[in-house]
């Protein structure tokens, strides 16, 4: 078990710099996970036109966007290093922990953007009515943190098998479906003017209970 | 042999028993006897992904291969009678509910198990050498672990729903007929009989095909 390197706040630091910098190089990843993103949104405005006044369809379709934008970019980060045959190095220099922490960040910062484009031009294009920003914010930002979560272990799980990028979806998707749950009904409950204590109180302690597995079984990542 | 002769007799009684032995429930008529199968069945997919969730999280603590077997073994027969479960579910929703399908959470929930397990065996069989297939495999179902809690218990506690408390709870069974109660219990045991014999099975041939890869 590779344990030498450094798995403090440092090393997590400069890996999500690192993460950051190299997918600035060449955007590859990130212009395909925008340009998938607003595809998705394009076929679901186009098809079901302006919904103003649904806003319990409006709630559900924009986690389905957001959804298939996670599982279309988010094993990226794992998938690309073993790609380039980089791995072996970066687990010299530091530990599985502060490698897969690092990417853990990295993909809620690339969620973020992601969802800083596509969020804004889904209301826009939908007719939506304003949501009520505060907890509209906690639902999208907890639910973007249940999902980088799992999907950051899923993609390190899965990086490492024969199909790499084809199974993602489908064996993340068992991991995402309580988020997927719990985030449509908080934003439904939202826009009608309801409470959404229970949502958010769910999507919390699932990430929690994610985030805290995943502390445990980043060590076994990796031993060949 | 006396085990599985006996196991055998021991169902078939019983199943005997449920259609002339035990009344039915005035509101569900004909469709009681479902109980006996349905539940045991539901129990039993329980008992298995329990079972290879503990021995994956047994496995990346000893790395021993044994445990993978088990791991594997018991998601195999778990998908079996989670489609048991869900198929004489549906069936059972339609008589009673009026559709076969209808996002119920308690659908939902099983679907779900339905899932991880498809996703578990869909990952095993993505990765070849034996060591890295059994670790890989191990952390997912440890991480699916932490999953299934949420959508088996507490996403039914939010969201309405038509189904009868799940896991066996004093308070709605006491109201059982007492014959219905021996019937549903005996049928609990003798599933939980036929998921240990399978289990035994399916590890054995496990056993065998690594040693005939090591030979």
């Amino acid at each position: 078990m590779p344990s030498n390197g450094s798995s403090s706040g440092a090393a997590v630091w400069a890996i999500l710099r690192k993460e950051c910098r190299s997918e600035w190089r060449t955007r590859y990843g990130l212009n395909a996970a925008l340009l998938f993103a607003v595809t998705t949104l394009t076929s679901v405005s186009f098809a079901v036109g302006r919904l103003t006044d649904r806003t319990d369809l409006l709630g559900a379709l924009l986690w389905v966007v957001l959804l298939f934008a996670a599982l279309s970019s988010l094993s990226h980060a794992f998938v690309r290093e073993v790609e380039g045959h980089t791995l072996t190095l970066l687990r010299l220099v530091a530990s599985p922990t502060a490698i897969a922490l690092g990417k853990l960040l990295f993909n809620l910062v690339f969620l973020a953007v992601i969802e800083a484009v596509t969020v804004p031009l889904y209301l826009a294009l939908m007719g939506a009515p304003p949501p009520k920003w505060g907890a509209f914010l906690a639902l999208l930002g907890l639910g973007s943190l249940a999902l980088a979560g799992s999907a950051t272990l899923i993609g390190a799980v899965i990086s490492q098998t024969r199909g790499r990028g084809a199974l993602f979806a489908g064996v993340s998707l068992p991991l995402m479906l309580p988020v997927l749950a719990a985030a449509v009904s908080g934003t439904r409950a939202q826009w009608a003017g309801g409470a959404i204590g229970a949502e958010v109180r769910l999507l919390a302690a699932y990430s929690a209970a994610l985030l805290a597995a995943s502390l445990l079984l980043y060590d076994h990542l990796w031993e060949d | 042999m006396i085990g599985r002769l006996l196991l055998f007799l021991w169902i078939a009684a019983w199943m005997v028993a449920a259609f002339y032995w035990a009344p039915l429930v005035p509101v569900l008529g004909e469709t009681t006897r479902v109980l006996y199968f349905h539940i045991p069945a539901a129990w039993v997919t329980v008992v298995a992904l329990g079972w290879s969730m503990l021995h994956s999280i047994l496995y990346l603590r000893t790395r021993n291969l044994e445990h993978d077997h088990h791991a594997a073994a018991a998601a195999e027969i778990g998908i079996l009678f989670c489609v048991v479960a869900t198929v004489s579910g549906s069936l059972w929703a339609k008589a009673m509910w009026g559709s076969y399908w209808n996002w119920d959470p308690r659908e939902t929930s099983i679907f779900f198990l339905l899932l991880v397990y498809a996703a578990y065996l869909a990952l095993r069989s993505a990765i070849e050498q034996e060591e890295r297939r059994a670790r890989l495999s191990a952390i997912y179902s440890a991480l699916a672990f932490v999953s299934v809690p949420f959508l088996m218990f507490v996403v039914p506690r939010i969201y309405f729903s038509l189904h009868p408390d799940p896991i066996i709870n004093p308070r709605g069974k006491l109201d059982m007929d007492p014959r219905i109660r021996i019937v549903f219990f005996a049928m609990l045991v003798g599933f939980t009989g036929l998921y240990a014999w399978l289990q035994s099975l399916r590890v054995r041939v496990a056993r065998l095909e690594h040693r005939l890869d090591q030979a």
